[in-house]
């Protein structure tokens, strides 16, 4: 009796193990047939992407129909941007999953135009695997969950080798010097500008993207902590400081980047970021501030080979290493039922962007990468947004597979990160959008005017943006 | 007999309205539908503090003061105004003197005609996009390639304060002339050949035809191209808004495009937005009411 008592402990705490394993389920087991709802899905590829990548989808969508028969799937064209959203979601015809920057959610879910998802994720258990500072960026205040991430990323710097090579700047290795700060960069890319004739630093400065990066260079000058360039006052009131010495410096930096320096692209202003990746994909510029989810802009959309491009860390400041870590999001319309919400995690499931593992999201994962090679991309490590050790290797080991670069030019990039010699920072943490539009303006004052005053300048977006921040905020 | 043919007049009168107003209500409901409502709710969407497209509370005309008491608002006003007369300086006359060149042309009118009028067949954007390229500021911009054939240095255009709103009319005055020139030739086409060959027997030179034949005849039409082209100038916004962004430094935003920034540009602010269209609504209406002024009053004297 003794004996039996044993084997069936045993063989119960076996079943429990294989039980609570998330290896997935097999490719045609049905996991909910009673689930029946209808959710439409933004972002679908258009007739014209690539073959692979229609393929992969429709891959997707039969996975679905086999594990939840009765939901079906309306793939939808839709690409997000705040414009188009609004009136959609107000209209209640906005797709139930789409996509937005992490710049946008936290205005979103303040503006009631998102569905909240915590209860069909609790579901799925999930809840407590996000990188916490996602969560952060994701939730209310009161801790519901409205999104989920679809991928990380942190800003560092694209490099265009041949350029650094005409230049004379490599290593005994045939690795390029790259510069490790600010300075070095104004100094390199005053040789590469000497040395080729092009552009040593592309700085897309138009709209608001300009404001967007000067952040960054304002933080690695000191803009954080108690000189962030926008903090709450113990009142709870948001203050926006952009006339600190640290950020004066930093914009003085920018204004001799233009004219001390001469380093930068021809027509800076009106450069966006589309047009940065196509200038150093194409030769006409050294360095790009960008990051690790657009090296197949340059690489694989301009045609600048693998092995002539190299990804950096952002350059530190006379202040501090710092670079933003941002990303892109999953989120979902304002009208979406506790059924659809399940759904929605299922069908983000089979996409492989829960920690879930299973042949099928293994698969999937191969096509895409293999998808990713086959363009001429580089197939880099990912930066997860998910705390799941187990997922994570896994993810690695494929990557592993089908890596098609010479890790060297992008250790330094991934070593920063891992091992903290550089710290990321998230975007600043309200009205960002119009904090950015405001330093914008300053920075194309600063690059097209020679004698322009950094401080007045400062001051009078200071002054604005401190008047947005009142009316939208502090007095509301 | 009298009052029953009044009765019949009356009758027939009255099913003859009932026509009328069956005929304009189609027009009538859209008008109402997307004319009269959007701008009625514009109007009070500016007065109220909003949440994207919510009314939140009534807040008088605080809207319009926090939009007038900024900088941009200001630069982007007297941008809009900057646009307007650079659009009358490069873009009034050009249409004129291509409708009058082309109506005293003897040969091949037809192919002018279609050449001048096909730069306003191409798309909006496309035209925009094609001519960033041609004033793009690198090596490989194609006005900066056709300098280097005289050894001039590559130079910058977009990105010049003082060169931007010139550029922009000009590229917009080439995508829009040959509509306007067509518009001045139909006019011109319909003059009387006896009053040339009048002038032309009394001794008249092509000069002394276009000055006391043509342009006084197409005078009332310019008049009313002209209040046009100025209400359209007004509401420009794609071309600087795909051009330059409204940069550098503002120097090319226009207040259309200041309308999109508070509405789509990041800050969701629909009140301000509308504070904004009200406000280019109301300074076109008393612009529009000044020359209706001015041109009822040249009538009166005519």
């Amino acid at each position: 009796m003794k004996r039996f008592i044993k084997m069936f402990s045993l063989v119960l705490a076996l079943c429990l193990v294989m039980t609570a394993i998330p290896f997935g389920h097999a490719e045609d087991e049905v996991i909910d047939a009673d689930l029946t709802c209808t959710i439409t899905l933004g972002n679908w590829p258009p007739d014209t992407a690539a073959d692979a990548e229609k393929a992969l989808f429709e891959g997707y969508k039969a996975t679905m129909a086999r594990q939840y028969p009765n939901v079906t799937l309306v793939p939808d064209y839709y690409s997000y941007s705040l414009s188009n959203y609004v009136p959609m979601a107000k209209g209640h015809t906005a797709p139930s999953i789409f996509q937005p920057p992490f710049t946008d959610p936290q205005l979103l879910i303040s503006q009631g135009l998102v569905g909240d998802v915590t209860a069909a994720l609790e579901k799925f258990g999930v809840l407590d695997q996000f990188s916490p500072s996602y969560v952060e960026m994701l939730a209310d205040e009161n801790g519901r969950i409205y999104g989920l991430p679809r991928d990380g990323y942190v800003l560092g710097m694209h490099i265009n080798i041949d350029l650094f090579r005409e230049a004379g700047l490599m290593t005994e290795d045939g690795l390029p010097m790259y510069p490790r700060t600010l300075q070095e960069m104004a100094e390199y890319g005053q040789i590469i500008k000497e040395k080729t004739g092009k552009a040593g630093l592309v700085f897309p400065a138009s709209e608001t993207y300009g404001g967007w990066l000067f952040t960054n260079i304002a933080w690695n000058f000191g803009c954080v902590g108690e000189n962030a360039l926008e903090y709450q006052d113990e009142d709870g009131r948001w203050v926006c400081n952009f006339t600190s010495p640290q950020c004066i410096a930093a914009m003085e930096f920018m204004r001799d980047l233009r004219w001390k320096y001469d380093i930068l692209n021809a027509d800076a202003t009106t450069t966006d970021w589309a047009g940065a990746h196509s200038l150093l994909g194409t030769g006409e510029a050294a360095m790009n501030f960008a990051a690790d989810d657009s090296v197949d802009q340059p690489t694989a959309n301009k045609g600048l080979p693998v092995d002539s491009f190299a990804l950096i860390p952002f350059p530190a400041g006379p202040e501090g290493r710092y670079a933003l870590a941002g990303g892109t999001c999953y989120m979902f319309s304002p009208d979406i039922t506790e059924d659809q919400a399940i759904a929605l995690m299922a069908y983000l499931k089979v996409l492989g962007k829960l920690p879930f593992l299973d042949d099928q999201i293994i698969s999937g994962m191969r096509a895409d990468y293999a998808a990713k090679r086959d363009r001429g991309a580089p197939v880099l490590p990912a930066i997860s947004a998910w705390t799941d050790a187990e997922y994570n290797a896994a993810k690695q080991a494929i990557i592993d597979e089908y890596c098609n670069v010479d890790m060297r030019l992008y250790a330094d990039f991934f070593g920063s990160i891992s091992d903290g010699t550089i710290a990321l920072k998230s975007e600043e943490p309200i009205f960002a959008q119009q904090l950015y539009r405001e330093l914008t303006a300053v920075v194309q004052r600063m690059i097209t005017r020679e004698g322009a005053d950094v401080e007045k300048a400062l001051r009078k977006a200071e002054e604005s943006f401190q008047e947005y921040l009142d009316d939208e905020y502090n007095d509301y | 007999m009298s009052s029953k043919k009044g009765r019949l007049l009356s009758g027939s009168r009255s099913s003859e309205h009932i026509k009328a107003w069956l005929i304009m209500l189609p027009s009538l409901l859209l008008m109402t539908f997307f004319v009269w409502e959007p701008l009625f709710e514009s109007v009070r969407m500016s007065l109220y503090k909003t949440r994207n497209v919510e009314l939140v509370r009534f807040i008088w005309f605080d809207n319009y003061l926090s939009v007038m008491k900024k900088d941009d608002f200001l630069q982007a006003l007297m941008n809009t105004f900057s646009y307007t007369f650079w659009s009358l300086l490069i873009g009034f006359l050009l249409p004129i003197v291509l409708a009058v060149l082309i109506g005293e042309t003897r040969r091949c009118k037809g192919i002018f005609r279609t050449v001048v009028y096909l730069p306003n067949m191409l798309p909006g954007l496309a035209v925009v996009i094609l001519w960033s390229s041609f004033f793009s500021g690198g090596a490989t911009g194609v006005l900066n390639i056709l300098l280097s054939a005289f050894h001039i240095p590559p130079q910058t255009y977009l990105t010049r304060a003082e060169w931007v709103i010139p550029i922009i009319i000009m590229i917009a005055t080439w995508k829009g002339a040959g509509a306007t020139a067509l518009i001045y030739m139909a006019s011109i086409a319909g003059i009387s050949p006896e009053l040339y060959e009048a002038a032309t027997i009394d001794g008249a030179g092509v000069w002394q035809r276009i000055l006391h034949i043509m342009l006084p005849a197409i005078r009332k039409l310019a008049g009313t191209l002209l209040i046009l082209q100025i209400i359209s100038v007004f509401q420009i916004m794609y071309e600087p808004m795909v051009l330059t962004k409204g940069g550098p430094d503002n120097a090319s935003l226009s207040l259309m495009q200041l309308m999109w920034q508070y509405a789509f540009g990041g800050s969701m602010n629909y009140g301000k937005a509308s504070a904004v269209a009200v406000t280019v609504t109301l300074i076109l209406l008393v612009m529009t009411a000044i020359y209706s002024y001015f041109n009822r009053k040249e009538s009166d004297w005519d």
